[in-house]
């Protein structure tokens, strides 16, 4: 599904992502834990194909394809999803029809006609039900005035409409509330399936409890530093990172 | 032809009472000409240029062409609309509202039928000692639309002007005109629809009078939709009394693929708030393509006291387009507590193309608030990533950042049907079909 290999980035100048490795196979759910300023949001960045982010070296293969020739929107159209940690307020433009344009051009993509009127209303009441997002807020501008949970639940809304194939969340538990961790949680739940793969990226275990992962990685420095289980995010929750960063002093 | 001879010749086609005006008119455009690049609210628009020397005047004949019947048919069905085909009216083409306390009619039955009316305000708002294209027009102008409004009635249908240019002649210069009279108290909204429907380039200069009485509100859309081949100057000139209420979108959209490269449009919108409580709203949207050169002079002149307005201005230049942007707020000594704002964006989509953005406040009073911003730029980069991280390409996510950045003067319009019509227009334009 997602093969890293060696990946170095630079961001400015600033190289952040350093000789990075990751495998992910169909239908995992991996989760990338970390202080702040490890690489994070610029391994998620630099998946989704932002321009700012200056790949050195290394590759990345995405359902046997060259994820990195590709443009952010190609991307988006493989099946590469990005909810961002923090999304975009866009005045203007409804979240129902920024969703037209971007179902159909994936159906395009796929050799697909575009969806009509009444396909399209019976996916977005599908959708938005599993994530329970009030209808009124999609025809509203595309998260404008939008509370944090509400912001981030467009995401996972957006997310589900798509149907990728791999879905990145970008600290998408930050700025959440319990009720709203929990929803979130729950429509990312729903999405998981053997052929559908999630990297999570979070600062906090407690995420962790409603979306289990099958993999916990400790980013330090630009790379991944200790790998294990759930259990592993139990332990930095109670211990903290220093030990982690002592192991690789060490080391 | 000199312009003495083409008046000489035509005169005797005009009402009487409106002689001496016109020939005022015209000994004041003799003085003035055509402006050059050296008049300072010429100085981006160089119109000497592109009009032809050897203009004439004089209406040529107009017959319906296939061009008129088929914008007709496409239009939404409008409940009213007045038809001008090279600036004279064509009645079987038009629809007429025939309501209680409203006249409409054009411009040569009102200076027959309704002089009272005509010789009170005809001429009476343009200033022809200064304004070259509004002297010219007064001295020349053949007919045109006249609507007036008795006190307290409100027209709920939109009124749709349309002009059509079907000229023959590349060296014609159409003249047209429209005078609206709201007396205290009425309501009325109007569209003025330009387009050319001719196969060569048309000059035209459009000049419109409007007054607002006590309590009035009027509100007009100055349609410039699809401008091709086109040298237009518009002028409009409203007057608002104590708590009237005036607004004005003036929407312009060049046509793409001329091949001819000839779009110069010249949008002078003033108001004089003169009695307390009035209020001015100017919405401009303007889409710039190829060398097409879209300028918006915009004047509002607080002359009461308690008085509002509001300027919002957007455009979108493509190509080697450019733009040209005036604002001009006037608050005179005795404007104490007058609110004004302005506001003018503009998007560069292209590396050639260009705006000269200017706003002019001059202020006599000293208990005021007024403020304006301007801002030039490209598309957000964040937006565009965000729309392209969810499989919208590029140029699709430019399209509809483009949309988010326009739609907001399309909702400054009052008349739900038209706009309706411009939210469509500006799907088309940006060939969006959500």
């Amino acid at each position: 599904m997602l093969s890293i290999k060696n990946l170095n980035v630079a961001i400015s100048g600033k190289e952040i992502l350093k000789d990075f490795n990751l495998e992910i196979k169909p239908g995992e759910v991996h989760a990338i834990m970390g202080p702040n300023g490890t690489g994070k949001s610029t391994l998620a960045a630099t998946l989704a194909g932002k321009e700012d982010y200056e790949v050195l070296s290394g590759e990345v293969i995405f359902n046997d394809k060259n994820l990195l020739e590709m443009e952010a929107d190609e991307r988006a159209r493989e099946g590469v999803f990005l909810a961002f940690q923090y999304p975009v307020e866009i005045p203007g433009v409804s979240t129902t029809n920024f969703m037209k344009a971007a179902v159909n051009a994936k159906r395009k993509h796929n050799g697909l006609e575009p969806l009509d009127a009444k396909d399209f209303l019976k996916l977005m009441n599908e959708k938005s039900a599993l994530v329970e997002i009030k209808r009124e807020f999609l025809s509203r501008s595309i998260n404008e005035g939008f509370s944090g949970g509400e912001k981030k639940r467009n995401e996972i809304f957006q997310m589900a409409m798509l149907e990728p194939s791999l879905c990145v969340l970008d600290e998408t538990d930050s700025g959440l509330d319990i009720d709203a961790l929990r929803i979130v949680a729950n429509g990312v739940n729903k999405l998981r399936d053997a052929n559908r793969s999630f990297l999570v990226i979070t600062h906090y275990q407690r995420l962790l409890n409603y979306i289990v992962p099958d993999y916990v990685h400790v980013m330090f420095g630009g790379r991944i530093v200790k790998s294990g289980g759930k259990e592993l995010a139990l332990k930095l929750e109670a211990e903290g990172y220093d030990w982690v960063k002592e192991e690789v002093m060490i080391g | 032809m000199e312009l003495q001879k083409q008046f000489e010749a035509i005169q005797s086609n005009f009402d009487a009472e409106s002689l001496p005006l016109r020939k005022n008119a015209l000994e004041a455009f003799e003085k003035l000409g055509i402006p050059s690049t050296k008049h300072e609210e010429w100085k981006y628009t160089n119109i000497k240029a592109k009009l032809k020397p050897d203009f004439t005047v004089a209406t040529t004949n107009s017959q319906v062409n296939a061009a008129v019947k088929n914008y007709i048919a496409s239009l939404p069905p409008y409940a009213f609309r007045l038809i001008f085909l090279n600036g004279i009216f064509h009645s079987e083409l038009s629809i007429v509202p025939d309501i209680k306390g409203v006249t409409v009619c054009n411009l040569q039955e009102a200076f027959e039928h309704h002089t009272a009316l005509t010789e009170k305000h005809f001429g009476k708002l343009v200033n022809l000692s200064d304004e070259h294209f509004a002297a010219l027009n007064t001295a020349f102008v053949a007919d045109g639309a006249f609507i007036h409004v008795q006190k307290n009635v409100v027209v709920n249908e939109p009124i749709y002007i349309q002009y059509f240019f079907t000229a023959t002649d590349v060296n014609a210069f159409a003249q047209t005109r429209n005078l609206v009279i709201l007396e205290d108290g009425a309501s009325l909204q109007i569209a003025e629809d330009f387009r050319n429907a001719s196969n060569i380039s048309v000059q035209y200069n459009h000049v419109a009078e409007m007054y607002v009485g006590s309590n009035a509100q009027l509100d007009v859309v100055k349609l410039q939709m699809e401008v091709s081949n086109a040298i237009g100057v518009h002028t409009l000139e409203s007057k608002v009394e104590r708590n009237g209420r005036f607004s004005v979108a003036t929407i312009t959209f060049s046509s793409p693929n001329t091949g001819t490269h000839n779009v110069l449009i010249r949008n002078n919108v003033t108001s004089r708030l003169v009695g307390e409580g009035a209020h001015a709203d100017f919405a401009g949207l303007y889409f710039g393509k190829e060398n097409a050169l879209i300028d918006n002079h915009i004047l509002v002149d607080h002359v009461a006291p308690n008085c509002t307005s509001n300027q919002l201005y957007k455009g979108v230049l493509n190509q080697e387009s450019t733009g040209v942007f005036n604002g001009k707020i006037f608050v005179k000594p005795d404007a104490q507590k007058t609110n004004a704002f302005q506001s003018s964006k503009a998007l560069l989509l292209s590396k050639e193309a260009s705006i000269n953005s200017k706003p002019q406040l001059e202020i006599f009073a000293d208990d005021v608030k007024c403020s304006h911003g301007a801002a030039i730029g490209q598309l957000d980069e964040n937006s565009l990533f965000y729309l392209m991280a969810r499989g919208v390409s590029k140029q699709e996510a430019t399209q509809i950042l483009t949309y988010a950045f326009a739609h907001e003067v399309v909702d400054h319009v009052h008349s739900k049907p038209i706009r309706q019509f411009l939210c469509d227009k500006l799907k088309d334009e940006l060939q969006l079909n959500f």
